[in-house]
């Protein structure tokens, strides 16, 4: 899978299960960053955070992996994509 | 922390700025200091000068003092010269418990113990292999509960805990050790931790009585009026499919502690408000018993002013 297409199944995720507006997905790119607080973030508090990576799982269909440092991955729609790719290719 | 912490909305908009947190003006590192200070002194000892500041406090708390009143007309009905006794017990109580929490709590495990006088619904705990999440609340000295839960578990114990506590009193109230671990809700990816955490077996220890201030929040009747609650804790649950299970730790008669254990239950998927609702019900339930041991000090209804 291409990061496009990862990217696209991201969207769907945040409008499906973070009920993220859709009017807003074209503003979304790989550089968007994720958690609250931080300059031109989407904003995701830590209940966001959870329905995000169940909803990866279900979509993706691997269990995200506890053993790594998952904060990393999570900054930006553009390492999410890059975690799940890599996830995806191990299999 | 122990309790007094208050919450104000600064913003008519939740999502926009969510609650400023701040620390009573008295949450500061020389009264730690004292209390830690008089550790040496026999326990007994300690706990009467404990009670004699603690029944001085309301004259310096006005604004914590009229919201324990509030807090104790709705736990108990009570008015007049019964009221004021149970809101000064309130402070007693909390001083006491305070000052057992920066030195009784950071004894070894055994002594510790012995001032343990029962614990209540133990083989519910026993019961459950895997991960769980441990919910309490500012009630009692819940900081003991966690790590004599910790201890009982044979389980690494996370505690979740507000972000902005005083770096300063930390060395008090966030000691690490005993298989317990405290981590700061400051990163929302905290979250994913946790949910590793619980995929492990490990356990998850998490106050469930103070509202946050953001969408996460959800509306519960609490003694008959509205209260916001967080629904974290439930979203966790239902995420993982582990049990949540309440635990209370409270100061009896004779100023031994008692551990209560309720039911544990589980937060399905969808389910999560109505597992909030449970919760509510278990905490009043422990509320009503030991209304005293109540250590929210602002409105529980109001927490941000509305």
């Amino acid at each position: 899978m291409d990061t496009d297409k990862v990217l696209e199944e991201l969207k769907g995720i945040m409008v499906e299960r973070l009920k993220f507006e859709p009017s807003r997905l074209p503003d979304l790119s790989l550089a968007t960053v994720l958690p609250k607080d931080m300059e031109g973030s989407l904003g995701l508090d830590s209940l966001d955070f959870i329905e995000l990576s169940i909803g990866i799982e279900e979509r993706f269909g691997f269990v995200i992996d506890e053993a790594q440092d998952l904060e990393a991955h999570f900054q930006s729609l553009g390492t999410l994509a890059e975690y799940i790719k890599s996830r995806l290719a191990d299999r | 922390m122990l309790g007094l912490r208050v919450a104000a909305r600064m913003t008519s908009s939740l999502d926009e700025a969510g609650p400023r947190w701040y620390a009573h003006a008295y949450n500061r590192p020389n009264f730690y200091r004292f209390a830690a200070a008089l550790s040496w002194v026999p326990r007994r000892l300690r706990l009467a000068l404990a009670r004699r500041i603690g029944r001085l406090a309301p004259s310096f708390m006005p604004t914590e003092r009229a919201a324990i009143q509030k807090a104790m007309t709705r736990f108990t009905g009570a008015t007049g010269a019964r009221l004021d006794t149970l809101t000064v017990r309130v402070f007693t109580d909390f001083a006491m418990c305070f000052s057992d929490l920066v030195s009784t709590n950071r004894q070894l495990a055994a002594h510790r113990l012995s001032h343990v006088g029962h614990v209540e619904g133990l083989e519910r705990l026993a019961s459950l292999s895997g991960g769980l999440i441990s919910l309490t609340a500012h009630v009692g000295n819940w900081e003991l509960a966690g790590r004599l839960l910790a201890g009982r578990s044979a389980r690494p114990t996370h505690v979740v805990v507000a972000p902005d506590e005083a770096r300063e009193l930390e060395r008090w109230v966030r000691r690490d050790g005993e298989g317990v671990r405290f981590v700061s809700r400051s990163r929302p990816t905290v979250s994913l931790e946790l949910l590793a955490a619980l995929r492990r077996g490990e356990v998850v220890g998490v106050q469930g009585d103070r509202a946050l201030g953001t969408k996460g929040d959800v509306e519960i009747s609490f003694f008959g009026r509205p209260a916001r609650f967080p629904l974290g804790p439930f979203r966790l649950s239902s995420a993982v499919g582990v049990p949540l299970l309440p635990a209370f730790c409270l100061l009896d008669a004779h100023y031994r502690y008692v551990v209560k254990i309720a039911e544990p239950f589980t937060a399905a998927r969808g389910e999560e408000e109505a597992a909030a609702h449970t919760w509510v019900a278990a905490l009043e339930a422990i509320v009503r018993e030991y209304p005293t041991q109540w250590f929210n000090f602002f409105d529980i209804w109001e927490p941000f002013g509305q």
